[in-house]
């Protein structure tokens, strides 16, 4: 008896320094941006009280629906293509071969590269005149190549081709686990109902794999959703507007000008986007958890 | 062309077979249905390098072209297209040295702190999780509080922790830094110390506690040792995420502690983008995580998704 | 026990490992830049002659009487990030050994990205930290440092025996007027910023192509340029030929257009003539309602930016942007230039920077075959009181000082401000501030009396020959110069309201859109125009009112 309840009160020792960590440092910052969303503040200024005024200013600011339609299609493509193209080469990869190791290894490098830099690195590889993408574009026989730089899709592309890169490494290696994972006597099976490859993935690969598919889209979703640090470098948000993505403009809104009541808000419009798109999978990812 | 490659290369993992002891036969069995030939694969599997490789080469032709090259002319190879020059790496390390080596240094202070404390309180979180059973909070959502740290958008917090800061007085000071990355890593840290924990066969803890071990020393002496190669790829993530971390940094510091991730954002000024020190500073700059993560391979894959797939 | 201990400090000492090992190459920083950055009569200069003329701009200054309470003392100076031979934080480095000779006190030099610059200064200010006691800022930023009482006057020093004289009647007014708020003056002597228009006198000269140009248009090649639609039809003419010789068609003009690459600096010079126009009586300087503005109604503070001037001047900058490489949409400032000093464009406009780098050789292919002229006109004004463009027989000449000047503050919560005052003023007087100018690397453009050939000016040719320029070069870029200062009539107002680096921002989005082909030019100027409003009202239009005709000095 004294043992479980000695036991009731362990527990809270190895749980609770974490949390109080956390609580501490996130907490606060969260409340006091709630306070200050609902204020016009601006530096050197005095404060006052506008109740929901920069909220509905958000609505009526067509930068603010400017960066967010960016945002999702940047979430939108980034998220598909590195799922895609992870799970490609996972398939590609789920057999063996020599080196198969140097090959997990390497792969590995691309999720540790600053995104800063290589945003300032993709200013020369997508460089319209002599980066290497156009240049091997003009190789292969096209005559003009996109302008990554002004024009207002390829620039969107060009962002959101720089995080594909980084990250398509990680969706390709969580992918591959998860396909070495799946139990072998089921594919032996099979083999004996079905004939044809696409089958088998269609019917048997996919369906097991739905966990970690899952799971992938999930995390680069929250990922790719706060993404700043590629437009701040690569494209300072240009051609005019077209890749300022919704982090980078609360970002000039709050530390550049120093808006810091209506960056507030911009930031909670955020947070209450990521909580409603988790709602969705809150279920599944708390049977994860179980 | 393309049947020759593929013969050739058929014949090749056939005498690579019996050499590769621990491949599955299903794997095998897989493959035909497929109907891809193996030249096919090895085309794509050197596509998919060249894809993953290509940024890296170009970093490092890029360092050893002149500032003018650069922007007005391709190349692709050295000596062929562009002659390549050390001028940058001298001026970087002549003329910068003392500031690339601060940044390095408090880059190094900064996410050796992080990680300390993140994978320290992590641990305990994650073993406390995997352990024992809290009721009224249910386990599945304190592991998912902790999981959704990393949902918050950095930009909530960014303006009042700089006021908090300010506050404290620890502007510009690498402590600042490590405050905030343990707080943005703590979840890796605890997802990956619970599932581990929860893999280690119980037995030998609960006999431990029969013979007298207190539950502290017997997640010290026996659960913690076991969990070496866990804690490892935790203390590599939340190394390398906060090696990279920007806006905190940007934002936090001023001169003393301005770290590696700001020193880079400095090749920008009034004259331009200097890209040859982008690509020197990129490449010193990713060398510290690189090497880490090349040391542990097992457990990446199962930090970087919080446990939720095992690789 | 022995186990768990191994493994953490195993790890632990692995990580650290792996850090020194990812550091390792600048361990080696140490002893190299011992032994490569050697000092020459004190200076880390670069060669020989540079020191030696650095020494005799040193001995040539004055030095006023350093106090020797300073010794043994300290202050920092903010600068924005660009190195120890970078653009205005190079000569801080040059000269530091030397500040120490003279006052046995030194400095640390703080360098912020430039992105980061305003940020960090500003909130350095707002959160009381005070870490910089000079700061070498942008002259835009006058407003807000004024508003919020950041920086003190500097008058007070001027007749004490402890300082160095500097001469402030020699700076070019319009650059002069930027260094003070009111009656007082805040800042000291430094850099120069205006833009004019670099050509390849070379490729203009060449009768070859002027001939070619006469066959093709019908009519003689209009060389000098007086008016922007000259330059648009001759930047036409050269783009999309091979005019330099390497077999590929080469470009007409060079800008650097993309967001965040000071684009909005572009269109300020291009945009003058077609909005700024000359009071009727006298001066023709005079600010009235209608006359000498460029941004704002002096008496509502209602923007102009989005006037029909305005429009036509950006359809011009737009028609230019078609006539070289599309590519320099997307460009930044050093792309732009590097497109016209690698010879690949005959036309450029921008600072003085691209006279000084077209000199060096390790950035430049075109010493020797630089031309500069002044920023062209129009002869078909706006003129805001008749609400309609004028046909004028002389093209509207309007002289700008666009850019930031980078020049010394003294923050008033400085903590030496007598010694970094000193620092300031030595760092003024004539005989430094022109070594700083011809030094191509230091990134100070010219400004000044002795920065000019006569008549205007005392310097000699030989002097910039002395500092790497090819004679022609240095006559035909500082006597662009000259003009823009001294023989325009009239000048573009500088904006230095609070807010105004907000504005830019705003702007330069905004103008990238019409460029790039998003928006009209009208809608872009007109979304400025808005965002403008909203801006100024939640500032205070009132407070802003009365700092904007300060600023221009509007009277009733």
């Amino acid at each position: 008896m004294k043992a479980m309840a000695h036991k009731e009160r362990i527990k809270f020792f190895f749980v609770i320094p974490g949390i109080l960590w956390v609580l501490i440092f996130t907490i606060f910052p969260l409340l006091y941006s709630l306070r200050l969303s609902f204020f016009q503040a601006r530096l050197g200024q005095d404060q006052t009280f506008i109740g929901m005024g920069n909220f509905q200013g958000a609505f009526s600011d067509y930068r603010f629906w400017n960066s967010l339609s960016i945002t999702v299609f940047f979430v939108v493509v980034s998220v598909s293509l590195t799922v895609l193209l992870g799970l490609g080469l996972a398939l590609l990869f789920n057999r063996p071969r020599r080196g198969l190791r140097f090959f997990r290894s390497s792969f590995v490098l691309p999720i540790f590269t600053a995104p800063i830099a290589l945003g300032y690195l993709g200013l020369t590889i997508f460089h319209e005149d002599v980066g290497a993408v156009n240049v091997a574009l003009r190789m292969l026989g096209v005559v003009n190549p996109p302008g990554w730089f002004h024009q207002v899709w390829a620039a969107r592309l060009a962002i959101t081709l720089v995080d594909v890169w980084q990250w398509t490494s990680f969706c390709f290696l969580v992918l591959l686990a998860g396909l070495q994972n799946l139990p072998e006597e089921l594919y032996e099976a099979a083999q004996l109902d079905t004939s044809s490859g696409w089958g088998i993935f269609r019917h048997i690969t996919l369906p097991l794999l739905a966990p970690v598919l899952f799971t992938v889209t999930i995390l680069r979703l929250v990922e790719t959703l706060k993404v700043l640090d590629i437009p701040f470098s690569m494209t300072s948000g240009g051609p005019g507007a077209a890749t300022q993505t919704y982090s980078f403009y609360v970002y000039l809104v709050g530390l550049r000008n120093f808006n810091a009541g209506y960056a507030s808000a911009l930031a909670y419009i955020l947070l209450l986007i990521m909580l409603f798109i988790s709602s969705f999978f809150f279920n599944r990812l708390r049977a994860i958890y179980d | 062309m393309a049947t020759k490659n593929a013969i050739s290369s058929r014949e090749r993992s056939e005498r690579v077979a019996p050499n590769a002891a621990a491949i599955p036969p299903v794997a095998e069995r897989r493959r035909k249905p497929l109907k891809i030939t193996d030249g096919m694969i090895w085309v794509l599997i050197v596509v998919a390098t060249l894809w993953v490789f290509f940024p890296f080469y170009w970093a490092i032709t890029t360092s050893f072209k002149e500032h003018l090259a650069i922007v007005s002319q391709p190349g692709f190879i050295p000596w062929l297209q562009f002659r390549p020059t050390l001028l940058n790496w001298e001026r970087e390390f002549v003329n910068r040295g003392p500031e690339i080596m601060s940044g390095l240094t408090n880059s190094g202070i900064i996410a050796i702190g992080a990680m300390i404390i993140a994978c320290a309180l992590g641990t305990l979180a994650g073993y406390g999780l995997a352990r024992f059973r809290f009721h009224r909070w249910q386990n599945k959502d304190v592991t998912l509080w902790f999981l959704s740290q990393r949902f918050l958008p950095p930009m909530v917090t960014v303006i009042p922790f700089f006021l908090v800061m300010k506050f404290l007085r620890l502007l510009d000071n690498p402590i600042a830094l490590i405050i905030a990355n343990a707080t943005f890593t703590m979840p890796f840290a605890v997802l990956i110390m619970r599932d581990a924990f929860k893999e280690l066969p119980i037995e030998l803890e609960e006999s431990a506690l029969v013979d007298g071990c207190s539950h502290f020393s017997a997640f010290w002496r026996i659960a913690l040792p076991l969990a070496a190669p866990a804690i490892a790829a935790a203390a590599i993530i939340s190394f390398a995420f906060s090696w990279n971390e920007f806006l905190f940094a940007l934002i936090l510091t001023y001169e003393r502690a301005r770290p590696m991730s700001v020193i880079i954002a400095g090749v920008e000024h009034t004259q331009g983008i200097q890209f040859e020190f982008v690509a020197t500073r990129l490449l010193v700059a990713i060398l510290p995580p690189a090497l880490l993560a090349l040391t542990v391979q097992r457990w990446i894959v199962r930090g970087l998704t919080f446990g939720a797939v095992k690789g | 026990m022995d186990k768990r201990v191994v493994t953490l400090v195993g790890l632990i000492a692995l990580l650290s490992t792996m850090w020194f090992g990812g550091a390792a190459p600048t361990h080696q920083a140490g002893p190299v830049r011992a032994t490569a950055a050697p000092t020459i009569l004190g200076f880390p200069a670069a060669t020989e002659l540079e020191a030696k003329t650095a020494q005799a701009a040193f001995n040539a200054a004055d030095k006023g009487k350093p106090d020797p309470a300073w010794k043994g003392k300290k202050f920092t100076i903010a600068v924005y990030s660009a190195g120890q031979r970078g653009a205005i934080s190079g000569p801080l480095y040059f000269w530091r050994n030397k500040f120490t000779e003279l006052t046995g006190a030194t400095y640390d030099i703080v360098e912020i990205p430039f992105a980061e610059l305003r940020e960090k200064i500003y909130s350095d200010f707002t959160t009381s930290a005070y870490k910089y006691d000079v700061i070498i800022n942008c002259s835009n930023w006058y407003g807000d440092a004024i508003a919020n009482d950041w920086i003190q006057p500097i008058d007070k020093y001027f007749n004490e025996p402890r300082m160095p004289k500097w001469d402030r009647a020699s700076i070019a007014p319009a650059v002069a007027n930027l260094m003070k708020w009111g009656e007082h003056w805040y800042g000291t002597n430094n850099d120069h910023d205006a833009q004019v228009l670099y050509y390849r006198r070379d490729i203009l000269s060449d009768p070859k192509w002027q001939a070619q140009f006469k066959q093709e248009m019908g009519r003689d090649m209009p060389v000098a340029m007086d008016t922007w639609e000259d330059v648009l039809e001759i930047a036409k003419f050269f783009n999309r030929k091979d005019w330099n010789g390497d077999g590929k068609p080469d470009n007409g003009i060079s800008l650097h257009l993309k967001v965040g690459g000071q684009g909005f600096f572009h269109f300020m010079a291009l945009s003058a003539p077609y909005v700024v126009t000359p009071y009727l009586g006298q001066p023709p300087t005079k600010v009235t309602k209608y006359h000498n503005v460029y941004w704002f109604d002096p008496e509502t503070m209602e923007p102009l930016i989005n006037s029909p001037g305005h429009v036509r001047a950006l359809e011009t900058l737009i028609a230019l942007s078609k006539a070289g490489s599309p590519a320099m949409w997307g460009w930044s400032l050093g792309e732009a230039w590097a497109d016209f000093l690698s010879g690949k464009s005959v036309l450029v406009f921008s600072w003085g920077d691209v006279g000084s780098l077209a000199e060096d050789p390790t950035q430049s292919k075109i010493a020797g075959k630089l031309g500069a002229r002044g920023i062209p006109g129009t002869k078909q004004p706006y003129d805001l009181e008749k609400k309609q463009f004028l046909n004028l027989s002389k093209p509207n000449m309007v002289g700008n000082q666009v850019g930031c000047s980078w020049h010394p503050v003294l923050s008033k919560f400085a903590k030496n401000p007598d010694l970094a005052y000193y620092f300031m003023a030595w760092q003024a007087t004539p005989p430094i501030n022109h070594w700083n100018v011809y030094m191509g690397w230091t990134g100070v453009d010219p400004g000044t009396t002795y920065d000019w050939f006569p008549p205007a000016g005392k310097a000699t040719i030989d002097e910039y020959v002395a500092g790497g320029y090819k004679a022609d070069d240095a006559k035909s870029f500082i006597g662009a110069f000259t003009d823009n200062f001294y023989r325009y009539p009239i000048f573009q107002n500088y904006i230095r309201i609070p807010g105004t680096p907000e504005m830019m921002e705003v702007w330069d989005v905004h103008l990238s859109e019409a460029v790039t082909g998003q928006v009209s030019p009208k809608e872009a100027l007109d979304r400025t125009y808005q965002d403008w409003q909203k801006i100024i009202d939640n500032i205070g239009r009132a407070k802003l009112l009365k700092l904007y005709q300060q600023s221009i000095g509007y009277t009733k």
